[in-house]
């Protein structure tokens, strides 16, 4: 498994194969449309900072639900601000929007670091690309640390890790004995390889 | 334990009639230790002791106060935590 490391001028690198990265891509493609965005097959660049804050976009913000979300993966990644439904539902009116947006640039941001520029992605592309080199500046560890943490929490919610909290040892032990076979096992392989992944970027700067 | 249960009282942060508001991060099984410590450097530039101790609160005790002020510093410091993931609110000094 590649990890996260330091070069000697300090500059933090990973090189993928080519397996990993088709593994990220996809899966924060999936986290890109849960989080209400276009698809990243059809536009980005401007976006992926967050520097180009379309004011339309903001008002719209402003007139937003104050419901928490459906879907348990949204309502984990945007939860409420308050313990009263009130004012949480008062706050998420005002600032769901932009929260959505921070996650959906976390996520664009390793998307794009993945793919290079020139060419369009496609998952019937046959896995011919070979290895990928990423090299994150300052700025870029925290949002890979938290788009890494956002792709965590979805997939825990979606194997039910930590909904019966002091019993976190057996929610584990579950998926360790769970046949080959199953489909979750799967899942719960990549969420512990999302954790290990993530683990050795904090390594890198602890 | 369910939000707004809260009764005792915290002596580690500063917590004066001036800054009656702040912000409680709970416990979450999925988010790494480390991880938890690194956001809260990173978020109130909190010395790394400090932060682990921070962490090892919520940890241990399910929750902790991670930072105190105006509502309106209080929102904006939930709103990061929520940004990188940390389960977090708003609440009056006086609800603890």
């Amino acid at each position: 498994m590649s990890s996260f490391r330091k070069d000697d001028a300090g500059k933090i690198h990973i090189l993928f194969t080519s397996q990993e990265s088709h593994v990220l891509i996809n899966l924060v493609e999936q986290l890109i449309e849960l989080l209400g965005g276009e698809s990243v097959l059809q536009s980005h660049s401007s976006e992926v900072w967050g520097h180009d804050d379309d004011p339309l976009l903001r008002l719209l913000g402003v007139t937003g639900s104050d419901a928490p979300p459906d879907d348990p993966v949204l309502r984990r990644l945007l939860p409420n601000a308050y313990a009263d439904e009130q004012s949480a539902g008062e706050f998420r009116r005002y600032t769901e929007d932009s929260l959505r947006q921070k996650k959906r640039a976390h996520a664009m941001a390793i998307y794009e670091a993945l793919i290079p520029q020139d060419e369009e992605w496609s998952a019937d592309k046959p896995l011919d690309r070979g290895s990928i080199e990423v090299s994150l500046e300052q700025t870029e560890i925290m949002v890979w640390l938290g788009g890494l943490n956002d792709l965590r929490l979805a997939l825990a919610v979606r194997l039910g890790i930590g909904e019966n909290a002091p019993n976190i040892k057996e929610e584990h032990q579950k998926y360790e004995l769970m046949k080959e076979s199953d489909p979750m096992k799967a899942v719960y392989a990549v969420y512990s390889w999302l954790g290990w992944l993530q683990q050795s970027l904090l390594d890198q700067i602890l | 334990m369910a939000l707004g249960t809260v009764t005792e009282s915290e002596s580690d942060v500063d917590i004066r009639p001036d800054r009656p508001w702040v912000c409680v991060v709970w416990d979450d099984p999925v988010n790494l230790m480390t991880y938890v410590t690194h956001v809260f450097m990173v978020i109130f530039g909190y010395s790394k002791e400090k932060a682990n101790e921070l962490m090892l609160k919520v940890h241990n005790e399910g929750r902790a106060t991670v930072a105190s002020g105006t509502r309106e510093e209080m929102e904006r410091d939930v709103q990061r935590l929520h940004e990188y993931g940390l389960w977090a609110t708003v609440q009056r000094v006086d609800e603890f």
